[in-house]
This record gives structure tokens, C-alpha cells and sequence, in this order.
């Protein structure tokens, strides 16, 4: 049976996995119901914030958090640039969109695996030490983790709900042509939201690999962790797929701790085809 | 009455007995480890065609075939070595008489038709992603059912079917077994792409509102079409299994399904004719050319792979030629 100790293990576990889990999906969906763009690079953005960290961090011989900073700015660089210049003439063609967006995430996937191997590096803890809860150790930098996760995502929703630019982004997606009439400039609104999606996927990449640890099947990995939480919460749902990923990140937890990890990822996903029979848009989807 | 298969024109059978002359004599001045690939290249195209018929027919994009693919490969491997499935609830196979290959390939293809029907009937009644999003989730949890139950699966390395389930003892015999298998698989493929049916999916992809005020009911056709392309998917995968003579899980993996995709976009999707061509450059160009001589060309130091080269081509392809080479052919050759 499972004692309170595992108990608050998983739920502290689960929280911390919650929270990168939904800065990942909360930018994937973010970037969807802005301009409809399903980005298949979006893994491979999660994973670049975490080796370009690492590069900073070993060339350029500064503190973790600085070279951190750098890493996922950098991300959000090659991310809007990669929207002009790959993704912004096929916007009209859903197919290309997808297959230019995944061919990029296994280009990415590659070059990292060239240049690091396959094995998984960790990345250095920006706050080291262990603290004790209900007779079980925790480290600090799960707890650290969590408050950055929910601070961003506060930031994201202020940034979203309060300022002009974030209203612009809500009223793009909900009615782009619209907002085209009404004298938006759209191609600037999605470079802008490319931009923060991909920094809110190196973020997470760069937490992720303090926790676990840094890995080019990650890519992959995280994509369709991604896709199976926005479905879950429904698509294009921020606050879906916010909720969608504590659900996510605990049965993962609970399920690892008691059956073992191989059993997590079968486990997980086949609750949520199940989920997506039973409900098919999602928790909070509309559908299209 | 309706008119279910295309009537072939005169030119088509002109070109088809060409391609099966040319290919025909190709064994006889061709070195074996050639010709190997080029059976293999067959199979890649069978599958490149079926994925065709989905995506580029009716504009929903699959980005799981490879699970077909691989559905297709373990039936007719557990079917060949039923050995495998004892403890599980098929373990009474083991006492059935062992069924020739051929009716347990096509048995594979009824295996993965039925599962692309199921996943067709779940996600293709709401419109937009959702198709897209779900199959692309599939493969991850096929190749998980296959490390969970490695005893069945085999694993991350699969397992042996035994010499005696190969399609053909030779690579000669191996080449033509193949070949007609293509021949057979394209000619029902580019008959029903070209029927009434194959019509009506081209309908669905260019005016979806307009075919649905027609009174087409565009759910049952995305589902006929999910069921026809996985259906080959899974013969594709079947024939596979049995021309390497084992089956492991990169049957159902990404890199699989990016050289399909690049395949058929190289060709033109929607076009049967282009995924063929496309399915024969890509596959010769990743396991001969870049496989074989290129990557010696390459430096060391760069971190440059054949994958690299090849994920690159197919985004520029999509950029600057997004309806593909064969509609690109087709264009000029109207010009001229």
C-alpha cells in the first residue's frame, strides 16, 4: 500500500513535473490559437533552451542563471526567425506548416544528438540543498522549480489579460480576420507570440534538465507530452492546458513511484485517448 | 451502375508494361546488394502510396502510419512465430495450423485497416488538428506496448522470424516477390484513386463545405480513406517484415515516417504517380548515395548526418515547391 510518505512524494513530484509540463503546453497552445500554427519544433525548442544553457554556461564561463537567461533569449531569437523565414510563407498550407515545423525539430534533434551524444546531461542547480518535510527529503530546487513555474505562468496571464499588447494576442486569436480590419499587424503579433511561446518552451527545457537531465530524445518526448496535454485540456486553451498538466504530471508521478516508469508514459497517454473519446474537445475546448 | 475502379487508359498500360520491362531486367546486370535495396525500395513505396491516399487525398494529415506500418509487421511476425504469445490471450494460435505467409501478410493488412478504422472513427468526426495531433501521439505508445511487453515484441530489438517466413530465399527472388507486390498494391491503390471515390476524397480536400452541402458525407469518406491507406500501410509493413526477416519497433518510428512524408512531398501528394517517383529517389538517395559515398565527402568535425541532409531537403521542397516535382513535370510538359 501506499504510505503517506509516498503520498506527499507524488504529490510534491507531481507538482513540480505540473509545472514545467505547463509551460511547455501553455506556450505550444498559446502560439495555436494566435495564428493556428500547430509547432512541431516546439520539443525541440524545450530542449535547445536547455543546451544552449549549456554551451553559455561552459564557453563563456558564467554563473547558471546568467548563461540561462542567454540560452532561452536566444531560443526565442532563432524561434521568431524561424517563423519568418520557414514557417510565415507556408502559413496558408496546413500540411507544410506541420511537416516543416517537425522536419526542424529532427534536424535540431540530430545536431544535438552529433554534437552531445545520446546520454542525458544535467544542468547545474541554481540553488543546491535539501530541506525536510513530513520526515522525507526534499531538494530546494524542486520547490524553487514550482515558484518559477507558477510565477511565469502569473506573469503570462497578467502579460495576456493587462496589457495592450497581451489584448492584441487574445482578440488575434480569437478573430484574426478581424483583427486584420481593425488594422492589427498580425505577422508582427505572431512574431511576438513565436517569441514567447518558444522562451516559455527553454524555460521549461532548462528546469526540466536541473530535475532529470537534458537528453536529445526529450524532443520528441516532450512533443508529444505537449500535444497530449492540449488535447486533454482542449486546444487553444491556456488555462486547459495549465490544468491539464498537473493532471498529467500527477498520474505520471503516481504511476511511475508505484509501477515504474515505462509503465508511466503507456499509462498516461492511454488515459488520455481514453479522455479523448469520451470528450473529444477537451476539458475546456470549443470546438472548431 | 456506379462506377467502382477506373478503366485504364491505353497509355497507363503502355507505361505500366515499361516500368515492369525496365524493372524486369534490372537483376540481370544489377550487383545484389542493389538490388536488395531496390526490393526494400519497392515495399518504401507501397507505404509512401498509402500514406498518399489519406493525406494527400483528403488534406488530413497522418502522422502516424508508421503505427499501421508496424500493426501490420507484428501480426504477421507473432502469426509466423506464435511461439511468442504463450502466457497471453492468443496463445491458443499456437495450436492452429501454421497459415502460409501470404495469408498472414494480408491478415496483417486487415489488422492495421481495422485499428485506422477505429482511430478514423474517433477523431475525424471533429474537424481541424485533432487528426493530425492524435496520430502523431500513436508511435510513442506503440513502441512503449512493445519495451512493456518485450516478451511478445521483443523489445528495442525485435526479434527473428526464422529463414524459412522470408518472402524468398535469394535477393533475386526477394526483388521480383517485391516488385509484384508493388505492382498489384499500386494498381488497386491508383484504381481507387482514380474511381468515383477517389473523386470524391479530392472533393473533400479542395471544397470540404461545398462537397458537404452536395450531400457527400465527408466523415464516412475520411474514414474509407483511413481504412484503404492503413489497410496498405499494414501490407506494406507485413512485406517488410518478411523480406528483412525480423521486425523491431523502428517499424513504427519517426524516422520512418519522415522518409515517407519526404517522399511523397518530394513527388506531390494527391498524385499516386509522384510518391512513386519520390519513394524511389528518396530511398535510393538515403540507403545508397548519402549511406554510401556521400558521408565520406563530409568533414568529421561537422556535425552534418545523412537525417540532416535529408530533414533540410525536405524543407526546402516544401517551400519552394510545395505541390512537388510530379506536378511540377506535369506543368511543363503541358507547356511544351
Amino acid at each position: 500500500m501506499i504510505d503517506l510518505g509516498t503520498t506527499l512524494l507524488i504529490i510534491l513530484y507531481g507538482v513540480t513535473l505540473g509545472g514545467i509540463y505547463a509551460l511547455i503546453s501553455s506556450g505550444f497552445t498559446l502560439i495555436f490559437g494566435v495564428s493556428r500554427i500547430l509547432n512541431f519544433a516546439h520539443g525541440a525548442f524545450f530542449m535547445l533552451g536547455a543546451y544552449l544553457s549549456i554551451i553559455f554556461l561552459r564557453s563563456l564561463h558564467i554563473d547558471p542563471l546568467s548563461s540561462a537567461i542567454i540560452g532561452i533569449f536566444i531560443v526565442g531569437i532563432v524561434a521568431a526567425v524561424g517563423y519568418k523565414l520557414l514557417i510565415s510563407p507556408v502559413l496558408e498550407n496546413k500540411t507544410m506548416t506541420i511537416i516543416i515545423t517537425l522536419a526542424l525539430a529532427l534536424i535540431i534533434e540530430q545536431l544535438i544528438l552529433l554534437s552531445f551524444g545520446e546520454f542525458g546531461i544535467s544542468y547545474p542547480s541554481l540553488i543546491s540543498g535539501v530541506v525536510s518535510i513530513g520526515g522525507i527529503a526534499i531538494q530546494i530546487q524542486r520547490i524553487v522549480i514550482l515558484i518559477i513555474s507558477m510565477l511565469t505562468l502569473t506573469l503570462l496571464w497578467m502579460f495576456i489579460s493587462k496589457t495592450r499588447l497581451g489584448k492584441e494576442i487574445t482578440a488575434a486569436s480569437q478573430d484574426p480576420e478581424a483583427a486584420i480590419l481593425m488594422g492589427f499587424n498580425i505577422e508582427r503579433l505572431f512574431i511576438l507570440t513565436m517569441f514567447i511561446s518558444a522562451v516559455l518552451a527553454g524555460l521549461s527545457g532548462v528546469l526540466w534538465s536541473q530535475v532529470y537531465a537534458a537528453n536529445p530524445f526529450q524532443i520528441l518526448n516532450a512533443l508529444i507530452y505537449a500535444f497530449s496535454i492540449v488535447i486533454l485540456g482542449g486546444l487553444g486553451s491556456v488555462k486547459g492546458s495549465i490544468v491539464a498538466s498537473f493532471i498529467i504530471g500527477f498520474i505520471y508521478t503516481g504511476v511511475t513511484t508505484i509501477y515504474g516508469a515505462h509503465m508511466a508514459d503507456l499509462v498516461a497517454l492511454i488515459i488520455i485517448i481514453i479522455i479523448l473519446i469520451i470528450r473529444p474537445t477537451g476539458l475546456f475546448g470549443v470546438e472548431e | 451502375m456506379k462506377r467502382i475502379l477506373w478503366k485504364p487508359t491505353m497509355s497507363e498500360i503502355g507505361y505500366l508494361i515499361a516500368f515492369l520491362g525496365l524493372m524486369g531486367i534490372v537483376p540481370v546486370f544489377a550487383p545484389s546488394a542493389l538490388l536488395y535495396i531496390l526490393g526494400l525500395t519497392f515495399i518504401f513505396i507501397i507505404l509512401s502510396v498509402s500514406w498518399d491516399i489519406m493525406v494527400g487525398y483528403t488534406g488530413e494529415v497522418n502522422l502516424g502510419h508508421t503505427v499501421f506500418i508496424g500493426i501490420g509487421g507484428y501480426i504477421t511476425a507473432l502469426l509466423n512465430v506464435p511461439t511468442r504469445l504463450v502466457d497471453t490471450p492468443f496463445s491458443f494460435i499456437m495450436s492452429l495450423p501454421k497459415l502460409p505467409i501470404f495469408i498472414t501478410i494480408i491478415l496483417g493488412g486487415i489488422g492495421a485497416a481495422l485499428f485506422g478504422l477505429l482511430i478514423g472513427a474517433v477523431t475525424l468526426r471533429l474537424k481541424g488538428w485533432y487528426f493530425a495531433l492524435v496520430t502523431a501521439i500513436l508511435p510513442l505508445i506503440f513502441i512503449k506496448t512493445t519495451l512493456v511487453f518485450s516478451s511478445v515484441f521483443g523489445g528495442e530489438e525485435g526479434f527473428s522470424i526464422g529463414l524459412e517466413n522470408l518472402i524468398a530465399r535469394t535477393t533475386v527472388g526477394k526483388y521480383y516477390i517485391s516488385l509484384i507486390a508493388l505492382v498489384v498494391c499500386l494498381l488497386i491503390m491508383y484504381g481507387i484513386a482514380n474511381s468515383k471515390i477517389g473523386l470524391t476524397f479530392k472533393a473533400i480536400r479542395e471544397e470540404s463545405e461545398l462537397a458537404e452541402s452536395l450531400g457527400i458525407d465527408i466523415f464516412k469518406y475520411k474514414v474509407i480513406a483511413i481504412s484503404i491507406s492503413s489497410f496498405f500501410g499494414g501490407i506494406g509493413g507485413a512485406l517488410m517484415v518478411h523480406y528483412r526477416g525480423t521486425i523491431s519497433p523502428d517499424l513504427y518510428d519517426i524516422p520512418l515516417m519522415l522518409l515517407i512524408i519526404l517522399a511523397v512531398v518530394i513527388g506531390g501528394l494527391g498524385t499516386v504517380i509522384g510518391p512513386i517517383l519520390g519513394g524511389f529517389l528518396i530511398y535510393i538517395l538515403k540507403y545508397w548515395i548519402l549511406k554510401g559515398y556521400f558521408m565520406t565527402l563530409i568533414p568529421y568535425w561537422l556535425p552534418i548526418n545523412d537525417d540532416i541532409i535529408l530533414y533540410s531537403l525536405l524543407i526546402v521542397i516544401a517551400l519552394i515547391a510545395p505541390h512537388g516535382l510530379w506536378n511540377k513535370i506535369k506543368k511543363l510538359y503541358v507547356s511544351i
